[in-house]
């Protein structure tokens, strides 16, 4: 099961540039070269050739496995609303001036969350095999939206959002005149 | 905190537009002429031969040397408006030319070289009445100054009096002129009118009366008009009225010897005013005995006395103008004539004999849109065998100055009218010059449907040619070196350019002579005089139709009223070519009080215009049946006010449908209190981009942009410092309704005003500070508007808001006017015409009464400066850095097709026009922009892509082999 370079290495190494073989098995003690890999307590003991330290797992199915499919989507579904408070702290850290960085950190936050809406189907597919599919899709889907909710609260404190009266102010256009007026100092 | 404001202050300044422009755009866009004015005195400088120079002293206070050769200025001394500064005499010899100034106040000796003051002193109070050189051994060596009761000598060379006399018995008889021979005497002339002359004779030397005689004249009331002193001291009177001349030699005679006209067979014109011209070639010598006598408009005798004979040399019929020159030992007489409707002959006869020199004879072209000549300078040289040569100098009667040389060569003319323009306008030029060509073809009235079709498609197809043409003109221009591109600019190749940044300015002139100048290169492309203005005439140029109605010509009408009876004319005519319209203007019968241009057009798209009569009655131009019915429909929408200042009261009169009015308000102010002195109004073709002003909150506070606002200015008649005041008062044009109503204590005019937006800045004089200071007041609706689509001022329920903040300027201003653009995006700018001859653009943020004291968040969100009291002048606000304009009477601004851009005319004394970027020139690649290394730069990068690209690919390819 093990490959042949594995654990037992240290008796069996690959040295295909000086002798120009593509392998062999070293089968003397005491070869110098490969000391250095050894951990001091073991050194002497030498195992077989295909030997692993590690106890090999079991891989026939058992009923534990459901749950980690499971946790694994509740993972997924719970990712967004994991990112929020990191966005608030990098909201905090980046203030309202309007520059480059805090643009870039604002475009961030609102396309990722977007993004993510846009791909939901793709979500909902590594999300089948869960039983709890569905109240995993919504809190997803919240999450997102409050991820950008809050982007969106970011442009507003920036003041990106044509919320104000003086955003429309070029849109006005001039009165009619209703009367025609002239005159002046009599010549 | 103070320090913080500065910083602030001076942040706000480094980013404001610099308005300067750099060394190598200096002449590029802007140009300058300078005047001198009408000619009232003029002399060639004589003391050298190889000299250039024509002295001229005129009417508006210039004294100026001229080159001959090109008529340019050589140098030119501006002296002090109105009566202070009037030029009474001027005196030539040798290289010092000698002026009496300011009504006898100041006596003053010029260098005419280089223009340099010898001397200057003030001479004694009293009117001045005659001033002439006195000389002794062949040279002038003092200046003799009549006045009403004194007589002063004075010293050539600097000026210091040699002596001054009461005249005797100043009370009873008028001095009026002075005269010598150049010997040890002085004569002084002066009558009792319809009694007698009274000749005083002074000595040179100490001033002592060395004879005094009295002469019976009974028909003699002015001397200057009707005598001269001729030959060997002989004063030569003429009168109309005994039909005679009268003789008197001045050294022995005390009688007047009559000479009948009609022993010598003459005979004077009814009702003409005869008048003699004598010449006196040097201040040293006595005169020639040879004289001109004028007996009709165009009939001149070439006289001589002789031992107290007078013989007729020759009779000039028909003669325009005459006049004497001297070179050398031989004196001329130079004789203009018309000759047909465009030229004139000048000839010369010797004077000694009348007879007529061989190949003297000038042609001189008379303008038949000019005025008619008036007088004539003739400068006469020696050649080199000894004949007599000459150059003249024409003045025409519209101030025109043309300087020919035989055999009627114009060396160059000079408009001197446009010394004193009154209004003026800019007109956009047509697309092309073919187009502007085909308007007066197409033009008329087209019957038919088909023939309108087909007028329609050749003109399309002719403008289309016209385009072609233009493009490979372009093309063709492109090719050659820019030194070698024409840039003469005709009447026949104007056409506008891509940014509409070449205009026709159109300049109405107090002599009633038009032009039509190039606003780029101040050309003069037309001019037409207009006779028989009256001098004290009021004007008003109005633009009825633009050069975008295609094919119909443009067309502008100047209203001239005649100040005096009240009536008035219109000239309707073309502002491109300047020729007078075909459409035939309406007689006028009544006094025209104002007039008023409304916005409606007729089927041929001119604006009407409405003259409101001393009846307050209305007549229409164009009144065609179209524009009746259109004003019929429109009447009750159509207000007018006026302003009648002697009786300080403003009124408004509606306009009914039969075309008479009823008045609808008044305002009177107490004239003995307070007089109006100017009513402001909006201009008419002001675009305003923006409705509000951001707040720092980001909320808007909205403009009170009443289109029917007129800001009215009054002075008070009180003016003592402690009690005079000025007033300035908003008020609603169409409902009388006044909207605020401010007094200034302790103030005084000249006010200047601009009235623009929501905005009126004023300027005057802080009698209690004693400091020139700005104030500026702002309308405001609030935070909502109470109508956003229509703007009526018979709906306008709530008052606005008015702020108002005032400011100190270091300097008193002359004239004021604010930038105009497009679409009104770019920021404003007050251009304002300082005394000094700048003309500074002071930007509209430094006047903003919300300037906070206190600066806070807000307030720096809004980018307003906070308050400090003093306006400062920036030197790189001149907009004309050294090019000063004298006397600056007025601003024109009119907008470009550029937003960025508003073109700017300064006109007084001199005429300077350029362009100002109130917001810099965000909409123009620079000047410099350096074309060739960007494309370069960008084609050298493709290239890179396409090798880099190339060479990708193959690499790609490689390492799949591998």
């Amino acid at each position: 099961m093990a490959s042949p370079g594995g654990q037992g290495g240290g008796a069996l190494s690959t040295r295909g540039g000086a002798r120009r073989m593509k392998w062999a098995l070293e089968l003397s003690l005491g070869n110098t070269r490969t000391r250095g890999d050894r951990q001091g307590g073991q050194g002497d003991v030498v195992y077989p050739i295909g030997y692993s330290e590690k106890p090999v797992p079991d891989t026939s199915i058992q009923e534990t496995d459901k749950n980690l499919v499971e946790k694994r989507c509740w993972d997924v579904a719970l990712g967004p609303l994991k990112q929020i408070p990191m966005n608030l702290f990098i909201m905090y850290m980046s203030g309202n001036t309007i520059s480059i960085f805090p643009i870039m950190m604002v475009c961030m936050m609102a396309w990722r969350p977007i993004q993510a809406l846009m791909s939901m189907s793709a979500t909902f597919k590594l999300l089948e095999s869960s039983s709890q599919q569905w109240l995993q899709g919504l809190v997803y889907l919240v999450g997102n939206l409050l991820g950008s909710a809050l982007a969106i609260y970011k442009c507003q404190s920036m003041g990106l959002l044509p919320t104000h009266s003086s955003d429309w102010l070029a849109f006005i256009e001039p009165p009619q005149r209703m009367e025609i007026m002239g005159g002046g100092m009599v010549l | 905190m103070a320090k913080l404001n500065l910083l602030w202050l001076k942040c706000i300044i480094s980013f404001s537009a610099v308005q300067a422009v750099f060394e190598d755009q200096v002449g590029k866009f802007d140009w300058r002429q300078q005047y001198v004015g009408k000619v009232r005195f003029s002399h060639f400088d004589t003391h050298m031969q190889s000299s250039k120079k024509v002295l001229l002293a005129t009417e508006n206070n210039v004294f100026a040397a001229l080159n001959t050769r090109t008529g340019e200025l050589f140098w030119r001394h501006v002296d002090k408006t109105g009566p202070e500064g009037n030029i009474d005499a001027h005196l030539q010899h040798g290289q010092d030319a000698v002026l009496v100034v300011g009504n006898g106040r100041l006596l003053r000796s010029w260098d005419v070289n280089v223009g340099g003051l010898n001397w200057e002193v003030v001479l004694d109070s009293g009117r001045f009445q005659s001033a002439c050189l006195v000389g002794q051994q062949g040279t002038a060596k003092y200046v003799a100054v009549l006045k009403k009761t004194t007589f002063s000598l004075h010293y050539m060379s600097n000026g210091h009096q040699k002596w001054i006399e009461n005249l005797p018995e100043s009370e009873t008889v008028d001095y009026q002129a002075v005269y010598s021979g150049g010997n040890k005497d002085v004569y002084v002339l002066g009558v009792v009118p319809h009694s007698h002359i009274a000749v005083v004779v002074y000595s040179v030397d100490d001033g002592e009366i060395m004879k005094q005689t009295s002469v019976e004249a009974p028909w003699l009331s002015d001397i200057p008009t009707s005598c001269a002193v001729v030959g060997k001291g002989t004063l030569t009177c003429v009168d109309s009225t005994t039909m005679s001349l009268y003789t008197l030699d001045l050294h022995e005679q005390s009688q007047m010897t009559q000479i009948p006209l009609q022993s010598l067979g003459l005979e004077v014109a009814e009702g003409f005013h005869p008048s003699l011209v004598a010449h006196k070639p040097h201040p040293a010598h006595q005169p020639r005995s040879e004289f001109f006598l004028q007996l009709e408009a165009d009939r001149y005798l070439l006289l001589q006395l002789n031992n107290g004979e007078i013989t007729t040399l020759r009779d000039f019929k028909p003669a325009v103008l005459v006049s004497f020159a001297t070179t050398g030992e031989k004196t001329v007489a130079a004789v203009m004539s018309p000759k047909n409707k465009t030229a004139c002959i000048i000839n010369l006869y010797n004077a000694e004999t009348g007879r007529r020199l061989l190949d003297t004879t000038l042609i001189s072209t008379v303008d038949p849109n000019g005025g008619k000549p008036e007088r004539l300078y003739v400068q006469a040289f020696l050649k080199k065998d000894d004949s007599v040569g000459y150059r003249v100098m024409v003045q025409m009667e519209d101030h025109t100055l043309t300087f020919i040389q035989q055999p009627g060569r114009v060396m160059w003319t000079r408009e001197e009218a446009l010394s004193d323009v009154v209004t003026m306008e800019m007109v956009d030029l047509p697309l092309t010059g073919t187009q502007a060509e085909l308007e007066g073809e197409f033009g008329k009235k087209a019957d038919g449907l088909l023939s309108m079709v087909l007028k329609r498609l050749s003109s399309q197809l002719i403008l289309l040619q016209a385009w072609v043409s233009h493009l490979w003109k372009l093309f063709y221009d492109a090719r050659k070196p820019r030194s070698q591109v024409k840039n003469d600019i005709t009447i026949e190749n104007l056409s506008r350019d891509e940014f509409n940044l070449q205009k026709m300015m159109v300049m109405v002139t107090a002599s009633g002579k038009l032009f039509g100048i190039d606003s780029k290169t101040g050309g003069i492309l037309w001019k037409h005089y207009l006779e028989n203005i009256p001098p004290n005439a009021a004007f008003k140029l109005m633009v009825q139709r633009t050069t975008a109605h295609f094919p119909h010509p443009p067309q502008c009408t100047l209203l001239i009223k005649d100040k005096d009876t009240g009536l008035a004319t219109l000239h309707v005519f073309n502002p491109i070519f300047g020729k007078r319209s075909h459409v035939t203007p309406p007689a006028l019968p009544q006094p025209i009080l104002q007039s008023l241009l409304l916005p409606l057009m007729d089927q041929d798209y001119a604006k009407v215009l409405l003259l409101i009569d001393d009846q307050y009655k209305v007549s229409a131009f164009p009144s065609t049946k179209n524009v009746l019915q259109q004003l019929q429909e429109m009447a009750s929408s159509i207000f007018f006010f006026l302003v009648d200042s002697t009786q300080g009261r403003l009124s408004g009169y509606r306009l009914r449908t039969d075309l008479s009015t009823e008045q609808i308000w008044e305002v009177v102010m107490p004239a003995e209190i307070q007089k109006i002195v100017s009513v402001r109004g909006k201009r008419p073709n002001e675009h305003v981009h923006s409705q509000g002003r951001v707040m720092g909150d980001r909320s808007v506070l909205y403009k009170y942009l009443n289109p029917n606002l007129l800001a009215v200015v009054t002075e008070s008649t009180d003016l003592h410092h402690e009690r005079s005041f000025i007033g300035i008062l908003l008020i609603d044009g169409v409902t009388g309704r006044i909207i605020h109503e401010a007094v200034q204590r302790k103030a005084k005019g000249p006010v200047h005003v601009v009235h623009s937006e929501n905005w009126v800045v004023y300027e005057y004089w802080s009698t209690k500070s004693r400091r020139n200071e700005f104030s500026v007041i702002e309308l405001y609706e609030g935070m909502e508007l109470y109508n956003s689509t229509v703007f009526s001022s018979l709906d306008r329920p709530h008052v606005p808001q008015v702020l108002q903040q005032s400011y100190i300027f270091p300097s008193s201003i002359s004239t004021m006017e604010a930038t105009l653009t497009e679409k009104g995006i770019t920021s404003r700018h007050l251009l304002v015409g300082l005394p000094s001859g700048g003309i500074l653009s002071l930007p509209k943020m430094f006047l903003d009464p919300r300037r906070p004291e206190i600066v806070t968040e807000q307030s720096r969100e809004e980018n307003l400066i906070p308050y400090a009291p003093e306006l400062i002048i920036r030197t790189e606000w001149f907009i004309n850095y050294n090019q000063t304009v004298s006397r600056v009477r007025g601003i024109y601004t009119a907008p470009s097709g550029l937003e960025s851009t508003c073109l700017v005319v300064a006109y007084g004394l001199d005429i300077y026009q350029t362009r100002v970027y109130p917001s810099k020139q965000f909409d123009v690649l620079k000047d410099d922009y350096d074309y060739m290394l960007i494309s370069s730069v960008l084609l050298a990068l493709f290239f890179a892509t396409m090798i880099s690209k190339r060479l990708a690919e193959v690499k790609l390819l490689n390492r799949a082999w591998r």
